[in-house]
């Protein structure tokens, strides 16, 4: 049963075998496997729940209802824009479908560099194949890319660079292009209309606009203490608290370690908030003097991996299609006024396409203000930024093989290419500070990360802390280096593995 | 500290030198609170008589404002014409101050306090004149003016006015295009291709 806080009345206080804070990817798996297991599983989520119907396909209402701080949540400096999901299903509700194994190599690092054990390829290969299944995730077939996804997948074929259609899970996709704003057809198999409803059909009770504050820990026993939040206002209106022996923080990469460090736990490393990663994310925009109007058709099929070692130990990029949004573009788009306002006015001829870091040298951290909200805080390193300034080069150099007859990257004063001899000149005299190229991430990752070492680590193999028995970190979080790939299947299988054995271990746990 | 440093050969990078790291971190916080510049900006902006801020309230501004001063509104108003830039045709009637006011007033209290603060800096004639050599605050500069000093913002050596900058063009950029009636000026037209529509 999923009940929204507005049917909330009294103060809550309930019992149950697994609290679980948060309904993403991480907790929303946690759920379905725990609640299977027979285990009483209440779940926690701060925003709200919402199903097809309130999907308008508007960035307004998407944001609004769907995005952590209404799309706004940024690094201190406003650098690096954070996109993440707040709502029943988290960023599953809001991404764009793309479904990705870990690669082997990320999976070798963490068990050579971090002590990981038990993930191997060949010990994750069963989960990933079980969900790929039971999301159905599949390429898109060759007639279905759109114009946008075209841009790509063409121009790396006349480079000759690797380029592949990749997995989505989706099921009688329609092609309209809002993944990004929630799916209004619910062809998008998001945890908030699988794993969810799967929990929740096996008895786990879903707490929607409730936000976690705390966790309180007496022994084997533990208490979650929380508000109830107003939808519209976000406001608290009244308190709850949930008593159980285990406890899933499965808030983010952002918000887990948010939690952790108020409560007071599982930091004698450290290491709670440190190791951000984000596979740091710009774009390049090309413009074509044919239709490529981006905000349709699905929004991310292709991807091109060529480049993803191409720095060997020291890092690469990977190069996706990104849809193509009114705010978003405007946002995107350097400059202001006239000049800004005309490059709108071509909103149908733009195409875009993201290039995404596989960190090496940049630092990132989450830390607590005094009213007790996420800092999120975050440096580039001088490898980073060059690997960025080539991925940029690169993407360029792709969209003018497809036909581009300019290019923007979104540096904040104009970066603007007119053919492909000029790519190297207009970038290399390019500004890279701070606010000088707008940033993103939808990928936080690593804030609460996993390994053997107490020391180095918060969680062990089993995404359990080194500290508190029964206290889990189950998402984004834990991921001991950056992955390489979109991280929803890494998220999803790591969680159901871990819940397995929570499940296997529960009478342990909780005694 | 020792710290690796790189460059790009031939489209590869390569390690090449090491040198004493000069780590740059910042943030709007270490802006306002530990810098030395900053704290000047803030000391100073919080001292001056609030004439020296502001100016007489216009009678053109609704009277239901849920976050914004009456004077705020007025600066994001102007603000707005410049970073949208005028209107073709039938755009003018989208209020982004109203919108943006009914925004913030449901931001966390401190991303508020920031932005009332960021407003106060951007519009005082003090620290126009200390940054640029102007002699006047953002609403009292003609068109031109305006459109120089926001560029000045936006191209500014101090990472805290293009940090300001960022804030000021997210705040009336997405306040604008989130509105359907800016839609039709680009063509946008919902979800689906055009040749896909239903």
């Amino acid at each position: 049963m999923i009940i929204e806080g507005r049917d909330i009345t009294t103060l809550l206080h309930e019992t149950a075998d697994v609290c679980i804070i948060g309904s993403g990817c991480g907790g929303a798996a946690c759920a379905r496997t725990l609640a299977q297991a027979g285990r009483k599983v209440i779940v926690l989520e701060e925003g709200g729940s919402y199903g097809a119907a309130d999907f308008d396909g508007t960035e307004e209402t998407a944001y609004q209802r769907l995005y952590q701080q209404r799309g706004a949540q940024a690094t201190s400096d406003l650098a690096v824009t954070v996109l993440q999901g707040r709502c029943v299903g988290g960023s599953s509700t809001i991404n764009w479908g793309t479904t990705l194994r870990t690669p082997e190599f990320v999976l070798d690092a963490w068990a050579r560099a971090f002590g990981v054990r038990g993930m191997s390829m060949k010990e994750m290969e069963p989960y990933f194949e079980r969900i790929e299944r039971y999301l159905n995730v599949q390429a898109e077939p060759e007639d279905r890319h759109s114009p946008n996804n075209r841009i790509l997948l063409d121009g790396c074929r006349a480079l000759g660079h690797r380029v592949r259609a990749n997995g989505r899970n989706v099921r009688g996709c329609v092609q309209a292009g809002a993944c990004g704003l929630g799916c209004p057809f619910d062809a998008k198999l998001s945890a908030n209309i699988t794993y969810i409803p799967d929990a929740v059909a096996h008895g786990a009770m879903v707490y929607a606009d409730c936000r976690a504050e705390t966790i309180a820990v007496h022994g084997p026993r533990k208490r979650v203490t929380g508000n109830v939040l107003d939808r519209q206002t976000r406001r608290p209106r009244l308190e709850f608290t949930i008593d159980a022996p285990v406890i899933i923080v499965a808030a983010s990469a952002i918000q887990s370690p948010v939690l952790l460090l108020k409560s007071g736990l599982a930091n004698a490393s450290g290491q709670v908030g440190k190791n951000l990663t984000f596979h740091l994310t710009t774009a390049v925009m090309g413009i074509f003097d044919r239709v490529i109007y981006g905000a349709g058709g699905i929004p991310q099929s292709v991807m091109c991996d060529e480049f993803m070692n191409r720095n060997g130990e020291a890092g690469g990029f990977w190069i996706e299609s990104v849809p193509i949004y009114p705010a978003l573009a405007a946002l995107a788009l350097p400059g202001f006024g006239p000049h800004h306002r005309e490059a709108m006015r071509g909103f149908k001829n733009i195409g875009a396409s993201i290039v995404l870091v596989k960190e090496s040298d940049s630092s990132g951290s989450v830390a607590v203000n005094d009213n007790g909200r996420a800092v999120i805080s975050y440096t580039s390193g001088p490898l980073d930024r060059l690997t960025l300034r080539q991925a940029l080069k690169e993407a360029a150099r792709i969209h003018f093989a497809a036909g581009a007859r300019e290019v923007k990257t979104l540096h904040t004063r104009a970066a603007e290419i007119g053919s492909p001899d000029d790519i190297d000149r207009v970038l290399d005299a390019a500004r890279w500070g701070p606010n000088d190229l707008a940033l993103y991430s939808a990928h936080p990752l690593g804030t609460c990360r996993m390994g053997e070492d107490p020391l180095r680590s918060v969680v062990d193999s089993h995404c359990q802390s080194h500290d508190v028995r029964g206290l889990f970190v189950i998402d984004g979080s834990v991921t001991p280096t950056c992955l390489g790939v979109n991280p929803q299947l890494t998220i999803l299988a790591v969680a159901e593995k871990s819940a397995e054995w929570v499940a296997e271990n529960f009478r342990k746990l909780s005694s | 500290m020792q710290r690796v440093d790189f460059s790009e050969t031939n489209g590869y990078i390569r390690r090449t030198t090491r040198r004493k790291e000069h780590v740059q971190r910042s943030s709007r916080r270490k802006f306002l609170k530990r810098t030395a510049l900053g704290t000047l900006v803030l000391t100073a902006a919080k001292a001056l008589p609030a004439p020296l801020l502001t100016d007489v309230f216009p009678e053109d501004v609704p009277q239901d404002l849920l976050y914004f001063s009456r004077h705020e509104y007025r600066l994001i108003r102007a603000l707005a014409s410049r970073m949208v830039g005028e209107a073709a045709s039938g755009t003018r009637e989208i209020d982004v101050a109203l919108r943006a006011d009914r925004y913030l007033s449901a931001a966390d209290p401190e991303a508020q306090d920031q932005f009332h603060t960021l407003l106060t800096v951007f519009n005082s004639p003090l620290f126009a004149f200390l940054f640029d050599f102007r002699f006047s605050s953002f609403l009292d500069m003609s068109s031109t003016d305006q459109d120089s000093y926001i560029e000045d913002w936006m191209a500014s050596g101090l990472e805290f006015r293009r940090t300001g900058f960022q804030a000021l063009k997210r705040t009336c950029l997405s306040m604008y295009y989130t509105d359907a009636r800016s839609f039709a000026e680009i063509g946008y037209h919902g979800m689906f291709l055009p040749t896909e529509r239903p």
